[in-house]
């Protein structure tokens, strides 16, 4: 099409947009409120006007001008399609049809024809007004320039507006660079530079404004006249290098806050700007994803080659970075052990420290912040929960004292528990030490919850009894601020006699989930690879002969399974070829029966709200490539559930 | 190469631009109308697009709009075409993102001068 | 009453206007996939992805009894920042059409009656007459802390005034 005569192309295509038009009118003759009828009218109007004084049918172009004026006020509701700017448009149509073939008109006709049309439409045009130039003689303007920060992004380009500048005359630009941020904050798509050029040039400050017609309603542009003053020096006019246009300015900026690193050296860098830092690398590994996934399905090897390489590189940062921050518990376990002997020493009980989950990793900074708190919490332990030895004779415990450190993860949060075995909480005494202190009422009801968060508050620990070992300024409600200001949460249970449990709840910074990822019915979710112990095949037939006693033998031993399908009641009817994920934790086993299994699936934990934390069987959701939402399961709930399951079918018998 | 996308419904501007910009050593590429303009911008590869606002099946505006939010479509200079000099339309296309404009009719040395003023040289 | 102006976003749930105070608004969004989550309440059965981010969409429906229809185009999901048991939280609320945001001033406010509603009354913080319409001003911390159970409303209702 396209390679024929422009002019000729037209003229066909004039044809057949008076054609539409034409039958355009008809129908809304018919039809009057027809909006998309006038709309299409409008779009043939306005073309053949904008077509016609492209390749010189200029009376073709003003006629049809008047046309298309009148069913813009039509198009914009101002103006009904009455029948009588009907006509009068239809009957211009012949006309229009000469003025495009090039047939001689008669002039005076178009005129009638218009009036016609202005009478139906009782409207006025106006029309385009007209800039006028100036004149001459050599000026010299300073001019200041900054653009919008969303101007690169907009497709606008300081660099060829410098150039148009430097064509009116002799220039001379030096960039600002005061609104940069620092290297760390800096979006590179965000334009923060500002210019200065100095001109000389014959033209006027119309032409600068000319340079500028395309940003001037949104950039700030001041324009000094200093042809009067003398213009001759301007020392420290740097001619700055602004940068090659397609890095984003970024790369020119006064980068560093001065501290560099050289390999082997040390760097501080504030622990927010590693917060960042962080939930880019997730949004990276989400965005890196989404590529996989479109890569795979394309053909282009280019693409998935270069797609392969993102996602080594990502896995890569993400390595380091998660070496940079996340470190095991361990190294915090192992300063206690040093602690509980100085303890036994001090309060002359024996005491056993046991450890469990040491390598669950943690943010750097987070284990730093909670030295201190578990410091606390362990002495508490050992000096108010842990009986003496006779006391513990006579209530028939061992002589050995014993306080566990636990962590593991759950979702998107660590847990660390210190239990130990000792008294537990009197409640009698908390009250009345709550009471004492001004806490609560004499006499108020309170949960048994609430009474053992009263340990927490503020003014309970100004109590009696400060040991030596407590009493050093850390109390439990500087415990309780320490972990609340990791965002994270607090809680005691305890039995009289038997002992108490402390239980910490961390949020995850940057929790990255290596998990299997299976169907469900018509919905994905995440098991943590860490507890797949296998997967088997379930079929029909093994289905069939195991419903209401849902066991299957792994190799001799009797293992409870779960059907995904009936707890989620997603009333779909089973796959042909399911599939049991065999999960443990610790010693508990459950088989978890899927419709599908999708593949592996590493990607950010995100948090689920407080309406869905305690719906039971999912610790957080995932983000899939595609954008979809993909639920993590809960496994510790799913196998108490399996448990509890199979107790109560085999006590059923 | 340079690459150029011209989104128009009238196969003659189409046509004028396109021998416009081939002239210049431009390489030029067509379509019809808003969406399919979407479709070929959003591949990426284009380093300006000359677009009519007024066209069927989706419109100019709609089509920068849209771009605008795609990863190919951030920092492309985009051009449409406007008769005359309504304000309105200027504001509205510069609000959906497009990097500025050229009045019609304009004749190809025009066309030429603006798209050498936003292409990145 | 105090005489204060909120500025409010309204919206329609089966024929009622509900308002929202602009101020929790962050974003109205077109219906997007949503992911049911089973053995969730109907009140707050699914969640979406909002800008990376997996938010509870909250059909507050469930609140005031109202049916489920099917969903037309007009089916906006607004997101909210609203405190949840203490913690701000990104919400997602389904609205069947919403409107522009409006001005509503405390004086054409009334509290809800307490005889004779048929919802929860105290799921309602405040009643607005305005062109002979009713809009319904939520209580979203009461709606929340009750996960939308509504009670039936029973003759107890109407011997508690």
């Amino acid at each position: 099409m396209s390679g024929l005569d422009p002019i000729e192309t037209f003229r066909q295509e004039a044809q057949e947009l008076l054609e539409q038009v034409e039958q355009g009118l008809l129908d809304l003759a018919r039809r009057p409120g027809d909006r998309a009828l006038i709309d299409t009218i409008f779009r043939g109007l306005h073309t053949l006007k904008g077509s016609g004084a492209m390749f010189g049918f200029d009376a073709l172009a003003a006629f049809t001008h008047h046309c298309e004026t009148a069913f813009d006020r039509v198009r914009k509701g101002e103006v009904p399609a009455s029948p009588s700017l009907v006509s009068a448009v239809l009957a211009a149509q012949d006309h229009m049809r000469a003025l495009a073939e090039g047939t001689p008109v008669d002039a005076g006709a178009g005129e009638a024809l218009l009036a016609d049309l202005q009478a139906a439409i009782d409207g006025g045009d106006a029309a385009p007004a007209a800039a006028a130039p100036t004149a001459p003689g050599l000026n010299t303007f300073k001019i200041r320039f900054s653009l919008p920060a969303d101007a690169l992004i907009n497709g606008a380009r300081p660099l060829p507006l410098l150039d148009e500048l430097r064509d009116l005359g002799e220039a001379r630009v030096r960039v600002i660079t005061d609104d940069v941020p620092p290297l760390d904050q800096l979006v590179p798509a965000e334009c923060r530079l500002a210019w200065e050029v100095l001109l000389t040039t014959k033209h006027d400050r119309d032409a600068i404004d000319d340079v500028f017609i395309f940003v001037i309603d949104e950039m700030t542009l001041e324009v000094e006249d200093l042809t009067a003053a003398a213009i001759v020096e301007e020392p420290e006019v740097v001619e700055a290098v602004v940068v090659q246009e397609d890095v984003p300015v970024a790369a020119n900026t006064p980068a560093e806050t001065g501290r560099a690193a050289k390999s082997g050296d040390t760097v501080r860098v504030p622990a927010e700007r590693l917060d960042e830092m962080m939930d880019r690398v997730g949004e990276l590994v989400i965005a890196q994803s989404r590529l996989k996934q479109l890569a795979a399905s394309s053909t282009d090897v280019a693409l998935r080659a270069v797609a392969e390489e993102i996602e080594r590189l990502a896995s890569e940062m993400r390595d380091t970075m998660m070496v940079v921050r996340m470190v095991p518990i361990a190294q915090l376990f192992g300063r206690f052990r040093r602690l509980i002997h100085d303890l036994e020493r001090d309060t002359g009980k024996q005491i056993e420290l046991s450890t469990e989950g040491e390598t669950t990793e943690l943010d750097k900074t987070v284990i730093e912040r909670l030295a201190d708190p578990l410091i606390h919490l362990i002495r508490n332990s050992a000096d108010h929960g842990l009986e003496g030895a006779e006391q513990r004779a006579a209530a028939g415990k061992p002589a050995v004292g014993k306080i566990m450190l636990a962590a593991r993860q759950s979702g998107a949060e660590v847990v660390i528990t210190i239990t130990d075995d000792g008294r537990g909480v009197d409640r009698a005494r908390v009250r009345a030490k709550a009471e004492e202190n001004g806490l609560i009422q004499p006499g108020q009801v309170l949960s048994d919850n609430e009474l053992l968060q009263l340990i927490f508050a503020p003014g309970f620990s100004t109590a009696a009894a400060i040991t030596n070992l407590s009493g050093r300024g850390v109390g439990m409600d500087v415990v309780k601020k320490t972990i609340e200001g990791l965002r994270g949460s607090i809680e005691i249970t305890s039995t009289p006699g038997e002992g108490s449990v402390v239980s910490l709840r961390i949020p995850l910074t940057l929790a990255i989930i290596d998990g299997l990822l299976v169907r469900v019915g018509t919905g994905r979710y995440v098991i943590p690879l860490a507890t797949v112990e296998e997967c088997v095949e379930l079929t029909p037939a093994q289905d069939l002969r195991s419903t209401g006693r849902n066991l299957i033998t792994l190799r001799d031993e009797l293992v409870p399974f779960l059907r995904l399908r009936e707890q989620f009641k997603t009333g779909t009817q089973p796959d042909l070829h399911q599939k049991i994920v065999v999960v443990a934790t610790g010693q508990d086993r459950v088989g978890l029966v899927v419709d599908q299994i999708l593949g592996d699936h590493q990607t950010v934990i995100k948090p689920l709200s407080s309406f869905h934390a305690d719906v039971g069987a999912f610790s957080g959701a995932t983000i899939m490539g595609d954008g979809g939402v993909a639920l993590i399961l809960d496994i510790p709930a799913l196998v108490s559930l399996g448990q509890r399951h199979d107790a109560q079918l085999r006590a059923a018998g | 190469m340079t690459a150029i996308l011209t989104v128009d419904d009238s196969a003659s501007i189409r046509a004028a631009i396109k021998i416009a910009l081939t002239g210049e050593g431009y390489n030029v590429t067509e379509a019809a109308h808003g969406a399919e303009g979407l479709d070929k911008a959003s591949a990426g590869g284009f380093d300006l697009i000359v677009t009519d606002l007024n066209m069927p099946i989706m419109d100019g505006l709609t089509m920068i709009r849209e771009l605008r939010q795609r990863p190919a479509g951030a920092g492309v200079p985009i051009l449409f075409l406007t008769t005359e000099s309504d304000a309105d339309v200027k504001a509205q296309a510069k609000a959906a993102g497009a990097t500025g404009w050229l009045t019609k009719p304009f004749d190809p040395e025009q066309l030429v001068r603006v798209v050498k003023k936003v292409l990145a040289k | 009453m105090t005489q204060d102006t909120i500025e409010a976003l309204t919206f329609d749930l089966q024929g009622e206007t509900f308002a929202l105070e602009a101020g929790y608004v962050r974003e109205v969004l077109d219906l997007l996939p949503e992911t049911p989550v089973p053995g969730a309440p109907a009140f707050v059965g699914a969640v979406i992805n909002f800008r990376g981010r997996v938010i509870p969409l909250v059909d507050l429906r469930m609140a005031f009894d109202m049916a489920v229809t099917e969903t037309t185009i007009d089916n906006r999901i607004v997101v909210i920042e609203h405190p949840l048991d203490g913690e701000p939280t990104l919400i997602g609320l389904r609205a069947d059409k919403v409107h522009e945001v409006t001005s509503i001033t405390a004086d054409t406010t009334e509290e809800a009656p307490r005889v004779g509603m048929r919802w929860r009354a105290d799921f309602i913080r405040r009643l607005v007459r305005r062109n002979g319409d009713v809009i319904v001003l939520p209580d979203l911390d009461q709606i929340f802390a009750a996960r939308g159970q509504s009670a039936p409303v029973t003759a107890l209702h109407t011997a508690q005034r």
